[in-house]
């Protein structure tokens, strides 16, 4: 966040040094204007074979040097305004990182094939979204043949976001009512929460809409009584503040817009667990791991830069650091030997021991290294537990 | 915000560079009126010195200070409103990277505001993808749709649109126009745009045959590029004494037609550096990364069905990411199991571990303390739970799901995963 607020310092100052040279610049350029006019007119009017006397020449001498003193300082002030301008831009680099990609091989999607992949992973991703028209450019520039795909269920859902950004609640709770009984299976409270929104507009509309919200609430949230009985109360104490306007009494935060953000959200999630489709399409997700993933690997990267190191990690194999990318995104086992703290291969596979303890096959190697005349006679024990056994009654398994 | 901070470098930047160049234009563009109304008054001031003064002499240079002071204020104003609108440009952008943490009312940061900008970096990413590959529609087309034109750089892609097709016609003109409009950026830049560009035209000057002309050209243009480019130049100029069909090799490549191809290649790269911008999309930055942080070398062995229930382990085949072929060990909801994007990850690095997390294939649960390991007979590992099931609705009997195998439940042992 300092980041932001950094740049966000120069940049004010900025646009308030431009406003105040446009505001003066207009006010001198125009009192300089008026004068000359006069002077001009003045001299229009009187007798055209009139010879100046010395006083005139006198004046018209100082404001000359007038002129030509403001313009100079006119032109030289906005030159000054150089220093400020800069500044943003230093501000930027010195907050911002310049070469995120320092961490990435260019020339991995570099490839026309990679390229072509690339563009097919988006267009899905927009037919996902409902997005036909963009999805549908994109195949025509870049010469895709466009896939045959079922008509996606995020056309309507888009719909409703849409009028949800815009506020309208109609859709969404045509949606709501449509779907009743299923919400309540999964005991989604969506139902109840785009009513209690519904409610609160009602009531933002001042006293003389509270008999409209009354009917409203005993119309509509008899239904959620057994599962919303708290905040229906909630809801209900607002009506003793809308005469002195609720803005100022303890329920001012129900009337805050992040109430119609949350909706949205909450709307998204709840359609696309009915609908059994992820929130999010594969190439969001991807991105977003990514962006979480990229800071890291920066930092590591300067850290082995700084150590010398950097040799070691030629971003081939297996990235330097676990990423935490938080519950949601971890799809598949991961065995890491809990001896070597390795990650398992092919060429090292995970090892249940006799006692149900698993190591990693090198770990098992290492154990019992030493002893290689005498494998099969040679009894080890278990790093974890005091159970004994021979090397070769450990067993391969699969996660 | 660690994200903003690695990732926002040319979202602010490229318009802190607009900015910037409006700022020279403007004070370019002042500094001519001031003169030009400088020398007015001079001029005033020079009569005056004369003796005899008239009235009406003064009275139309009074008219002529007065014209030029007007447009010094139309200029001036001009200007400066430009710069107004570029730095409201930069403001906006930091507007919508501030939105990346919105506090609630009650102080947290909001989740759902997050999600959403997170959305709509996407679509900028996307947006920026798509210029630089050169789908100008399709950027157009989404940035309208998720409405975010303010925060992507369409314009100075759109410019450069102009020059790349005019480049593609065999057209020096708009390029050169290019070249001079950002003569001092490209001049720290040290770049030699200009110089291949004439050198271009003197290449084709010659092959159309018009050698004097080439000759004239030359001595036109050359002279400005001797200090950096000799060497260059007498090469050049020695293409006058071979035919155009000759195939003496340094001459020979001259009058090849892909040297346009490397001349728009050039362009794009200096406008790339002229704002700042990497040579690689953010986008495709974080896709990779994105990727390599999600991708998973399990499981790396397979079985292949073979005469009904009998398995025959075929082969060892090291399964490059996520799932094989067979698709065996899919997951519908793994992002990198993805047909294309499994294709995509192939030769990216996988995700590091150093604590084993492992999830029952049946239910997809997490395998902890709550719900134990067990091995099948046959060395494949389930969640104790899925398995307790399995054996309540199947008579105690388990059926791995990969080979198809069935065993009686109490064959079942515990496995311990430190």
């Amino acid at each position: 966040m300092e980041a932001c607020t950094a740049v966000e310092k120069e940049i004010d100052k900025v646009c308030s040094k431009f406003g105040n040279i446009n505001d003066h610049a207009k006010r001198v350029l125009s009192d300089l204007v008026k004068q000359m006019q006069n002077l001009k007119d003045e001299y229009e009017n009187s007798d055209s074979e009139h010879v100046l006397t010395d006083i005139q020449i006198d004046i018209l001498k100082q404001n000359m040097f007038k002129i030509k003193e403001t313009i100079s300082k006119l032109a030289s002030d906005h030159r000054d305004l150089h220093g400020t301008v800069s500044k943003v831009g230093k501000a930027i680099d010195r907050n911002f990182i310049s070469d995120f990609a320092a961490t990435t091989r260019e020339e991995i999607f570099n490839m026309p094939e990679k390229v072509n992949l690339i563009n097919k992973v988006i267009c899905e991703h927009f037919y996902r979204q409902g997005l036909h028209d963009v999805a549908d450019e994109l195949a025509r520039e870049s010469d895709l043949t466009p896939e045959p795909h079922e008509k996606e269920p995020f056309t309507e859902i888009n719909h409703i976001l849409e009028s949800l950004k815009v506020k309208d609640l109609e859709p969404a709770l045509a949606w709501a009512t449509v779907h009743h009984d299923s919400l309540e299976a999964q005991n989604s409270s969506l139902e109840f929460m785009l009513h209690r929104l519904k409610f609160i507009e009602v009531l933002r509309k001042g006293s003389t809409h509270q008999t409209d919200a009354i009917c409203y609430a005993r119309l509509h949230f008899r239904k959620f009584v057994h599962r919303h009985e708290k905040e229906i109360q909630t809801l209900m104490g607002m009506l003793l503040y809308v005469p002195n306007g609720i803005n100022s009494s303890p329920y001012s935060c129900l009337l805050d817009s992040e109430l119609w953000i949350e909706i949205s959200e909450l709307f998204l999630r709840e359609a696309c667990q009915l609908l059994g489709v992820c929130v999010n399409s594969p190439l969001t997700t991807c991105v977003n791991a990514g962006c979480t993933a990229i800071p890291a690997l920066l930092n590591i990267k300067q850290v082995m830069m700084q150590r010398q190191v950097s040799g070691i990690w030629n971003g081939k194999d297996e990235l330097p650091i676990e990423i935490d990318l938080g519950n949601e995104n971890k799809y598949h086992s991961m065995f890491a030997c809990p001896i070597l703290r390795q990650q398992s291969t092919i060429f090292n596979p995970p090892m249940r021991l006799i006692c149900g303890h698993v190591i990693s096959r090198d770990a098992l190697n290492k154990l019992c290294s030493g002893n290689k005349f005498q494998l099969t006679f040679f009894r080890m024990k278990c790093p974890y537990c005091p159970v004994e056994q021979t090397p070769s009654e450990a067993r391969l398994i699969y996660f | 915000m660690a994200d903003v901070k690695s990732l926002e470098h040319p979202t602010l930047k490229v318009p802190y560079e607009i900015l910037n160049k409006k700022f020279r234009t403007a004070q370019k563009t002042i500094d001519r009126e001031v003169s030009h109304v400088q020398q007015q008054a001079t001029l005033i001031e020079e009569t005056l010195q004369q003796s005899e003064v008239k009235a009406k002499d003064i009275s139309s240079l009074l008219g002529g200070m007065v014209e030029k002071l007007q447009v010094l204020k139309r200029k001036a104003e001009e200007s400066i409103a430009e710069e107004l609108v570029a730095s409201n440009v930069c403001k906006r952008r930091l507007d919508h990277l501030k939105e990346h943490n919105t506090v609630t009312p009650m102080g947290t940061v909001s989740q759902a505001a997050l999600n959403q900008w997170r959305r709509k970096r996407l679509d900028r990413m996307v947006v920026e993808y798509f210029l630089r590959n050169g789908y100008y529609n399709a950027a157009i087309t989404l940035a309208d749709r998720s409405d975010i034109k303010d925060l992507t750089n369409i314009d100075i892609f759109l410019t450069s649109r102009e020059v790349e097709k005019s480049l593609a016609n065999k057209e020096t003109s708009k390029c050169l126009t290019w070249c001079h409009d950002n003569k001092h950026k490209l001049r720290k830049l040290k770049s030699n745009m200009e110089f291949n560009l004439r050198v271009q035209e003197f290449v084709e000057l010659v092959r159309s045959d018009q050698r004097m002309d080439a000759i004239k050209h030359a001595r036109k243009h050359f002279p400005g590029f001797e200090e950096e480019h000799l060497s260059t130049i007498k090469q050049v100029m020695a293409l006058l004494a071979f035919p155009i069909t000759t195939d003496i090799i340094p001459y020979k490549s001259l009058l090849d037609e892909r040297r346009w191809d490397t001349l728009i290649e050039q362009f794009r790269q200096e406008n790339y550096r002229l704002f700042q911008l990497a040579s690689q999309s953010v986008f495709t930055v974080a896709l990779q990364a994105g990727l390599s942080a999600l991708k998973t070398p399990y499981p790396f062995l397979y079985y292949k069905l073979k005469e009904h229930t009998k398995f025959v382990k075929i082969s060892l085949i090291q399964c490059n990411q996520c799932y094989s072929e067979t698709g065996e060990n899919r997951n519908p909801t793994c992002p990198v199991c993805q047909p294309y994007l499994n294709e995509l990850a192939d030769c990216l690095p996988f995700a590091h571990c150093s604590q084993s997390r492992l999830y029952c294939h049946i239910s997809g649960l997490p395998m902890n303390e709550n719900n134990q390991p067990m091995m099948l007979p046959n060395g494949h590992i389930y969640g104790e739970q899925a398995l307790t099931e399995m054996a309540r609705q199947n008579n105690g009997q388990v059926i791995c799901p990969k080979t198809k195998e069935i065993f009686p439940f109490k064959k079942v042992e515990k496995v311990f995963v430190m």
